[in-house]
Order: C-alpha cells, then structure tokens, then sequence
C-alpha cells in the first residue's frame, strides 16, 4: 500500500455552516504530510474526522486500507491543537492512564515512559503533579503521551506553538526520526518555514475545500516564476546594461556580498546571463529562486478568494 | 476498545477517593453528627451544679411553705424586704408573691434575679409556683384527696401501631418513620445535587484544560461520559456505605443501651421506635431501597449535569441551565415534605411515577410501607426513562464539549440532542 490514509470526498456540515466541502486528501507512507491553511479552514475538523472522533456526513476514510474504524485509534497518535493534562494527576500516573487508553498493558507502558523520560530529560518530574509544571514541560509530556504507543501514523496540530526554539529543534529531531523508523506523520501549521523544512507532501486546504495538494518540491516547482539569484563581488554596471529591465540590483547579502535578481526566460537564457555575468563581475554564487511556502500559501489562498469572490458575486448580480 | 470505560472510571474514582477532602468529609461528618447528638449531654455532666438560693417573700403565707427545692435550687424565707434583700449577696434570685397571687399569678408574682436563670432553673421553678398555687386553689373546694382523685383521672396515652401489612405484626413508631423518611430524603438530596455537579464541574474542568480533545482521541465522548458518571457514582456509593457502617455500628450500640433505660420501657412509642429500630430486616430494606433510589436519581441527574457540562466553557455561564435542572430536584424535596404527611395521597402517587420527582417522593413514602407493585412500577420507570436521558445527554454532550467559545441557550442544547 502506497498510501497508509486517504480521505476521499469527505464532507461535513455544521448548523450554520459547511465545515468540509468534498475535501480528498491521500497521505504516502512513511512521510510527513502537511495540512496548511488559514484559521477556521477546517484542518481540524478534518484532523477530528482522521481520528475518529467526529464522523464525516459524505465520504470516506481509509486507514491501512480498509475503512477508518474505532479501533484504528490504537494505530494513530495525536497531538491536538488544544492540549492539557488532568492538572491535579502527577505526572507518571497520568501518563499511564493515556497509554492504557490507547491498549498498553501497565508494565508497557511504565517502561517506555521510564525511557522517553530519560531521552527528553524530565525523569525528574514523574511524581510532581501536572499544575507544578511549565507550559513547555506539559508539553513534552503531552508528545511523550502521543507518541509512545508506537503509532504508525502521528498527528500533530500546531506542534511547535509554546516551544522554545531549543525545545522546537528537539521535537523536529524526534519528529524526523519517528518518520526514519517508520512512522507516518501528518503535520498541521501555519508555521511555513517549518513546511519546507519537515514536510515532503502538503495539502492546503482554504474555505472547506483542498485547493493545492502535492509534493512540497513539485509545488514550489510550479509556483516558480524564473527568478534566478547571484551574488557577486565587482561592478556590474556592464551587465545591468545587457540585461536592462530584467536585472535588479538589490543590497548587500549577510556575507557582504552584492546580490541582484533576474528574470530569465528559459534555462536556455542562463548560459549567455552567465557567461555576460563572469565577464562583468566575479561571481560567488548563482541560484534558482524557488517560492516560498509562505508565499505560495498567500498567493493560493488570496487567488482562490478572488475568484470564489467573483463568481458569487456573478451569481449575486445574475 | 473496551476497557476504555473501565479506564476512565477507575481513573475517575481513584482520583476522587485518594483526594484529601473525600477523606476528609467522609470521616468527619459522621464525628460531627455524633458530636452534635452527643455534646449536650456531655456539656450538661461537666458544668458544676451550682447551688442557687431563691429569697421568697410571700404575701399570701400560703405559697412558700408549698415550695421544695430540688438538686441546686433551693428556697428560704428571705424575712426581710425586697429592697434589702436585693443586696443580700447569698441570694442567687429574689421571687416576690403579691397578695393576690392566688387569684391572678402572673401579674403579682415577679422573679428579680442576678443575670439571667438557666432554662432549667427558671422552668422547675415555675413548675414548683404553678403546682403550689394549684394545690391552694384545690384546697379551696374542700373535697377530701382531690389531689389523688385527680392524678387517678389523669390519662396519658401513646398509641401503639400495628403494621397488618407484614407478615409479623410489629409496633411501628410514626415519629421514627417520620425521622427515616426525613432523614432519607435529605441524604437523596444531597448526594443527587452535590455528585450531579461533580460531574459538571469535572467535565467544565476537562473542558477549560483542554485535556478533553487528548482524551476523546482515544475514548469515544459517550464512553467519557458515561465513565464520568460512572467513577463518580462510585464515590457516592463509597461514601454512604461508610456512613451506613458507622450508623449501624452507633445503634448496635445505642440501641441496647437506650433499651436497657427503664423510662423506655413504659412509653409505648419509645417502645415501637426501638423495636422498629432493633428490627434489622425493615432498616436494611430502607437503606436498601435507598441506594437503588439514589442510584437511579444520580444517574438521571447526573446526566442532564453532565449536558450542561458540556454545553458551557465555565461554571459562570452553567448558573441560568443548572437551575432548569435544580429546579425538579427542589420541587421533589418541597412536595416530600407534604408527602410525609400523607404518604398515601393521589399527589404522593403521581409524584412517585415522574421520574423527575420520584426518587424523592419515594423515599419519603417507603418509611410509612408503600405496596410492591407501586415501588416497582416507580423504579421501572425512573430507570427506563433514566437510560433515555442518559442517551440523549450523551447526543448533547458529543456535541457540546467541542463548542468553545459561546454560551448556548437551552433551546439550541435541545437542538445538538437531534443532530446525527
């Protein structure tokens, strides 16, 4: 099986409004898949649908491939958006009782714990009670909770929100090497420097519905707009010549270094730009200017409103 | 998953039982009833009989000679007049009897006493003035031994009740179906009022946590709730059994005692009391019938709590929906104490069949001998319509716990019961 989860046609009504609207998404095995879009898109009532706790009004789940059923939640990790502890529980106990929920025998559970204490650093906290802990101590006990089982497939809505970049850069590490062991991560944010850095496949979904799915390389890819970078030591006077209105000059990079950006057609317009560009000046680097995450997510989602706005608006005026 | 429900009790229970104030109130409000039975006796035995000297100063001649003192009050002829008298520092109390005393007692005769008498004093001697001055008026009709004759007359009766209802006919006391009933009623209050909004409290809190989406990731919301009510009933339970040890080991012992006193034995009520008391079958059944009342109150109750629960983000904005809920619990104890009067009434009857007001009523009737047939119809439909409210709490519940953010009316928590 290519995919351990898809999602197909999934729909999903409020009283006052159309959380889902035919939403398919399909999540590879063994990668880290990205569900990104504005707040109040309905990333998490598709999460809550993945985990089985709300039930879709159209469409189906398939989980390992047969359909997603109750006790498919054994198999799946999730870390929610909104997360707590039982404030007044101590810490190992609670623990506990989360891996029992999820089918852990006691001694199951107390070992594993006792080692992802260990790995993490906060053995020292396993008989304090929750409400004597910071919030970023709550929150690596919460990812313990969600991950010890041993899940073939990891959730996680907004991970990073409340971590120190210190604690950050551990839970990306942990998180890199569950999907090294195997794991599937499915990966919700707004953090978009994060998406390039963790995920390998995105789904956007904006207004209920999937707008842009895909490989994050393939994405940037199609949103390129053949931009290319150099940077430089010399002048270039000559070469803005050549170039007139396709070549802009722009500052100083972190290196001291004077950096333009250029439009170039086709790759068959590199070669001459560069041979142009060694005779001008002294180069130091050249590059492909892929988009951003960041700017492919605003530009999708403000085009996708454009035009949604638009064709209401006909409708309206028809 | 099926031991998820028993995850999530056990969790619920332990934690509330290993808690420091369960402990806590569980031992201490038996102590505190034994304290508040027990200490007036005690302080009565421990204060020093102080001896009080009442200075008499008679007008009619007739009246001092027939008073006798008794334990600390004691009476002497003051022979001197009142104003002296009044600086006499042996005199506890001066009582001064008018002339016309005889005729019209309460407005010429007059007690001026240092600081206020105690109850006790204040009444025997009162008692001592109204029996001289009866004693006088009898003599006045000359009849020989009027005295006697009229204590012979004198009927003091107690009505001894037979229940034909049982097989063994057995006095019982109405004065202790009264306090059982009372008593039983107060406890099905309690305990379905204080444990239903443990179980709100305990959800609003899962839901403020936020500890609740963690949760259902892995347990269904119906099984939550359901090991909510569950794990907390079980704490209730806990608690009256305690309480129920402790009660019975207070009257195995008290009960002999009490017994054994030879004032009890001549009154026919004290009589009945004890032997409905002593009778181990009857106070078993009641605490029996009891339990499966609460029961099926608690989880009537504590589900509509736990809607309510669910439906708010906090205690604040749960005030205006508890009180719809509070509201039947209220009226089923107000109606009670109309229905202990008159156990056997059309409105006890009808009250007994809503499930709404029936563990009340019920118990307030049980005490008094209810027929099988009306406690069994009673309990069969408090318990049906119990698991239909527990179902469609759970269809508001599912719902509730993911609305953040708005206060809902009762219309639209009514409206989340109809969703798929």
């Amino acid at each position: 099986m290519e995919h351990i989860l898809t999602a197909e046609h999934i729909t999903k009504d409020y009283s006052n409004h159309r959380a889902l609207d035919d939403v398919s998404i399909a999540v590879p095995r063994g990668k880290v898949y990205g569900l990104l879009g504005p707040n109040g898109a309905g990333k998490t009532t598709l999460i809550r649908i993945i985990n089985h706790i709300t039930a879709p009004d159209g469409g189906v789940v398939t989980f390992n491939g047969h359909q997603l059923c109750a006790d498919d939640v054994v198999n799946i990790g999730y870390l929610p958006e909104e997360r707590g502890l039982y404030k007044k529980m101590k810490v190992g106990e609670q623990a506990i009782f989360f891996a029992r929920l999820k089918g852990m025998s006691r001694r199951e559970a107390e070992g594993a714990l006792r080692e992802w204490f260990d790995r993490l650093e906060i053995s020292q906290w396993w008989n304090k009670k929750v409400e004597e802990l910071s919030k970023g101590m709550a929150q690596k006990v919460q990812f313990i909770v969600t991950v010890l089982h041993k899940p073939s497939l990891l959730i996680f809505d907004e991970p990073f929100s409340g971590f120190d970049p210190i604690n950050a850069g551990i839970l990306k590490r942990e998180i890199l090497s569950l999907r090294d062991q195997g794991a599937t991560v499915i990966f919700s944010t707004h953090n978009m420097a994060s998406v390039e850095e963790l995920c390998d496949d995105i789904s956007l979904i904006n207004r209920s519905r999937n707008i842009l799915s895909g490989s994050v390389r393939e994405i940037r890819e199609r949103f390129a707009t053949n931009q290319y970078s150099i940077s430089f030591v010399g002048n270039p006077a000559p070469l803005v010549e050549k170039f007139a209105g396709r070549l802009q000059l722009g500052g100083l990079d972190n290196d001291g270094f004077a950096t333009a950006t250029v439009c170039l057609d086709s790759a068959a317009d590199v070669r001459p730009f560069l041979g142009a560009a060694n005779e001008a000046v002294a180069i130091n680097s050249f590059k492909r200017e892929l988009p951003s995450m960041d700017q492919i997510f605003v530009s999708a989602v403000e085009e996708y409103n454009r035009a949604a706005d638009n064709a209401a608006q006909i409708v309206t005026e028809a | 998953m099926k031991n998820a429900l028993g995850l999530v009790i056990s969790r619920e229970y332990l934690e509330r039982v290993k808690r420091k104030s369960f402990i806590i109130s569980t031992l201490l409000v038996p102590l505190f009833m034994v304290i508040i039975m027990v200490a007036p006796a005690v302080l009565m035995l421990m204060s020093e009989p102080e001896n009080k000297v009442i200075a008499v100063i008679d007008d009619t001649g007739v009246v001092a000679p027939r008073l006798h003192g008794e334990g600390e009050v004691q009476f002497v002829n003051a022979g001197e007049p009142l104003d002296s008298a009044r600086n006499n520092a042996d005199y506890s109390a001066i009582l001064v009897i008018g002339e016309k005393a005889i005729e019209r007692p309460d407005a010429n005769i007059t007690l001026y006493s240092h600081g206020s008498l105690t109850l006790i004093s204040s009444s025997y001697i009162s008692g001592q003035i109204s029996k001289a001055i009866e004693d006088v008026r009898l003599k006045a009709y000359n009849i020989e031994n009027l005295r006697t004759i009229m204590e012979e007359v004198k009927v003091d009766m107690s009505l001894p009740v037979i229940d034909i209802d049982k097989s063994e006919d057995t006095a019982t006391s109405a004065g202790l179906s009264y306090a059982l009933a009372l008593g039983t009623d107060m406890i099905l209050y309690m305990f379905i009022l204080i444990y239903g909004q443990m179980v709100m409290t305990s959800i609003i809190e899962e839901k403020s946590n936020r500890v609740l989406e963690l949760v259902v990731s892995s347990v269904k919301p119906t099984q939550l709730m359901l090991g909510k009510i569950l794990g907390i009933g079980l704490v209730a339970i806990t608690q009256i059994l305690i309480w129920g040890a402790v009660l019975a080991a207070c009257s195995a012992w008290l009960v002999p005692f009490v017994a054994n006193m030879p004032e009890a034995a001549e009154e026919a009520e004290i009589a009945a009391a004890l032997s409905q008391l002593g009778d181990a079958g009857y106070m078993f059944s009641i605490f029996a019938w009891m339990i499966v009342f609460i029961i099926g109150g608690y989880l009537f109750y504590s589900s509509i709590f736990a809607a309510i629960g669910s439906a708010v983000d906090n205690i604040q904005d749960a005030s205006q929906l508890t009180s719809v809920a509070t509201m039947p619990i209220i009226i089923g104890v107000v109606a009670s104490m109309s229905v202990i009067n008159n156990p056997n009434s059309t409105l006890a009857f009808w009250l007994s069949m809503i499930p709404f007001t029936s563990p009340m009523t019920m118990m307030a009737r049980l005490p008094f001998g209810v027929p099988v047939w009306e406690t069994a119809l009673s309990l069969i439909l408090l318990y049906a319509f119990t698991l239909f409210m527990v179902w469609i709490c759970a269809k508001i519940y599912r719902v509730g716990i993911f609305m953040y953010g708005k206060k809902p009316s009762v219309a639209e928590v009514i409206r989340w019961a109809r969703y798929k």
